[in-house]
């Protein structure tokens, strides 16, 4: 009896601690990576990509939906990248702290951690219309690929985790310090080695590589999609192969989550080298946190620009 | 002196660098403060609803004879209302004529997981019975739908629906309406009835992943009439009005008589999805079933008393497959049985193609074989050809995934 009453005890005590954490949900690996290492013990972290999808066309899965319905917060890229998936489900997920912004395609609400603050938006469409594809209203929104965005997303984790859990806050702020003084002098690295990369030119198959060429000084110069989301006409094609060769383009990216067949008929068509890059962390084997997401995509460009990291 | 001079040059050099530096940062300042001071949206539209529109049109050859089909040109307005609710409206104009398909408000705000949706709904029955004609696999509703729900379930009423607190997906919904079934001739959204003459529905569904790349969903729906009206052209009789009294009597054969009776629409739907993570973009299948069964008292035409119950079944199962970026194929069979003689079976096999050109823009090439069990019946082979394009906003909704 009093062996029951002590395991009934320990299950009150392991359910309080369990209920104590907060409940996160990460659309992305990588978001999911960093809020873990923010977070730590106080915060329960779920996921809702894999990484290996194309964040276009993430498939609303109504298991997605519990996730969400019990979820304290949601961290997102915004930007609307998660417009395929996560307005729908915040939309019945039935969860007042997190509700879709009709504006933007985001999140609004307490529970909403938007990792976009503060990052400098890069390709701001001057117009709009879907002549020029699929845009995103708000600018380019993949971020998550650019290694120096890192800092950024670690900060807006750590301000919203200490705003929805004010009571450890403070171990927040010390987490995001520890993350950062071990990603700061990776970046710094990161910055060596992509040193020979600058001004070489690229393609790549999305419009999505606009923060990787800012940090490394690759200039991406066309995209082997016709416009953003519409696949490539034949006259698309040859008006490209005919440009790569002009500009001598030495990389092209292909992104995991699309065929090779297209990038390998230019890379013989050009010249150019082929380099798979992953847009979400788990994309490839071993790249389950920003960091080895990051690191895998530089040494990738490098090996296809045939250097070696330095 | 040379040096002295160099010297005084440096600092004015520096003193107007300087002044320069904090001529820009002010003006920065200023830009900054206007910014941060401005609100969010200028505009006197500010408010206004996300606005999108559909046009959906096909070309069709039945049998010899071809037409080109306006099918429809969709309006869709959403918007939050306040804090506690949002609503949105479907106009929806067609050979037929300008419809509000759906104007509907939905709370979204209410604890205990429970949503609450009334006006003009789709209500939730089964699953491709509430999808818009244009968000359907194949051109046309499959017959077993457009027999046993009578269109879309456009229903006006109530609907409540309850999400459990599960680590799996699971809700509870449940409605009461005028009617289902949009082009439900059956009864009217205009008069007044007793409790007994509304349609409730109730709904379970539930959801399971199998592995990341699997997935199974299962739906019970019931749409219970207790009284309801049917038209009998057969017999002398007493016509009723809808609220049961009785109305002007006929007593010529062949005029139209309504008798009471009720009706018990039940389904089962089941979805299975193959949605690889990996590849995703090029590859993929979607299995849906779903079986349909109506249940009604009818009376007999000689004896003017009610006779057994007529059961009828119905239903469809297709499979699409994902071949490529834009090419979605598939096959559909559907067997619908007569609502008032169950002996009389419709069989219709479709073999459909789609063509994703964009996103926003879709071609369909369809073609359908109909034939029913009856001595005298024909049979029907339809060729379709569809072309879809959506306008401005676009959301992608959970429901109709």
């Amino acid at each position: 009896m009093r062996k029951l009453a002590f395991a009934a005890a320990l299950l009150l005590a392991l359910q309080s601690s369990a209920a104590a954490k907060l409940r996160v949900v990460a659309t992305v690996p990588e978001l999911a990576d960093i809020t873990r290492r923010i977070g730590g013990d106080h915060v329960t972290v779920d996921g809702l990509a894999k990484g290996t999808e194309d964040i276009h066309q993430i498939v609303m899965k109504p298991s997605f939906v519990s996730k969400l319905n019990r979820a304290d917060a949601i961290v997102l890229i915004g930007l609307s990248v998660e417009h395929a998936f996560l307005p729908g489900l915040l939309d019945v997920a039935r969860n007042p702290a997190m509700r879709p912004d009709p504006d933007t395609l985001n999140c609004a609400g307490p529970g909403c951690i938007d990792c976009s603050a503060g990052i400098r938006v890069l390709n701001k469409p001057q117009s709009l219309s879907r002549a020029q594809g699929d845009l995103h209203a708000q600018g380019n929104p993949h971020y998550n690929i650019g290694p120096d965005s890192g800092p950024r997303i670690a900060r807006n984790i750590e301000a919203g985790l200490a705003r929805l859990d004010p009571a450890h806050a403070a171990d927040y702020e010390k987490n995001l310090k520890t993350y950062l003084a071990e990603l700061e002098p990776k970046l710094a690295e990161w910055r060596k080695w992509v040193a020979p990369l600058k001004g070489l030119k690229a393609v790549s198959y999305h419009n999505d590589m606009a923060y990787l060429g800012d940090f490394t000084g690759l200039e991406f110069i066309d995209t082997v999609e016709l416009k953003p989301g519409i696949p490539p006409t034949p006259t698309h094609l040859a008006s490209l192969v005919k440009r790569m060769k002009e500009l001598k383009v030495a990389i092209i990216v292909r992104e995991q989550q699309f065929d090779m067949k297209l990038p390998s008929w230019l890379a013989d068509q050009t010249g150019a080298k082929v380099a798979v890059v992953a847009t979400m962390a788990n994309a490839l084997p071993g790249t389950d946190t920003f960091v080895k997401f990051s690191e895998a995509n530089l040494r990738s460009l490098l090996k296809a620009a045939g250097k070696e990291p330095q | 002196m040379k040096i002295a001079l160099l010297l005084t040059a440096l600092l004015l050099s520096a003193s107007a660098k300087a002044e320069d530096s904090e001529a820009r940062i002010k003006s920065l300042e200023d830009r900054l403060n206007k910014l941060e001071g401005a609100p969010a949206k200028t505009s006197q539209s500010a408010f206004n609803p996300a606005m999108g529109a559909t046009i959906d049109s096909a070309f069709s050859h039945t049998n010899g004879r071809s037409n080109f089909n306006f099918r429809a040109a969709e309006i869709s307005i959403e918007a939050q209302i306040d804090p506690f609710l949002k609503g949105w409206i479907v106009l929806t104009g067609a050979q037929s004529g300008a419809e509000v398909e759906e104007a509907a408000l939905q709370t979204t705000v209410l604890p205990y997981n429970l949503t609450v949706t009334g006006g003009r709904l789709f209500a939730s029955f089964g699953r491709l019975a509430h999808f818009h004609d244009h968000e359907l696999p194949v051109i046309d509703r499959p017959r077993s739908l457009d027999t046993f729900v009578d269109g879309e379930t456009q229903a006006d009423g109530v609907e409540v629906s309850y999400l459990f607190p599960t680590p799996f997906y699971l809700t509870v919904t449940g409605g009461v309406f005028n009617k289902l079934g949009g082009e439900n001739a059956r009864a009217s959204n205009d008069a007044a009835r007793s409790m007994d003459n509304f349609t409730y529905l109730a709904r379970l569904a539930a959801y399971t992943d199998l592995g990341d790349d699997h997935s199974l969903e299962l739906g019970l729906s019931e749409a219970w009439t207790p009284k309801r009206f049917v038209e009998d052209t057969s017999v002398a009789g007493t016509d009723f009005n809808l609220d049961g009294a009785p109305d002007t009597p006929n007593t010529s054969a062949g005029i139209q008589t309504r008798k009471n009776t009720w009706r018990s629409l039940a389904g089962v739907d089941f979805t299975y999805r193959w949605q690889p993570a990996s590849g995703g973009l090029y590859k993929g299948l979607v299995w849906g079933t779903e079986v349909m069964q109506n249940n009604e008292m009818r009376f007999d035409p000689a004896t003017n008393l009610p006779r057994d119950r007529v059961r009828a079944f119905a239903g469809f199962s297709y499979i699409q497959f994902k071949f490529g970026q834009r090419w979605r194929p598939g096959v559909m069979a559907d067997l619908t049985e007569d609502l008032d003689s169950a002996r009389t079976l419709t069989r219709t096999f479709t073999g459909f193609i789609t063509y994703n050109v964009t996103e926003f823009q879709r071609l369909r090439l369809t073609f359908a074989r109909a034939t029913d069990n009856r001595p005298e019946g024909l049979g029907s082979s339809t060729v379709g050809l569809q072309w879809t394009g959506v306008i401005g906003h676009h959301v992608h909704g959970f429901r109709d995934r």
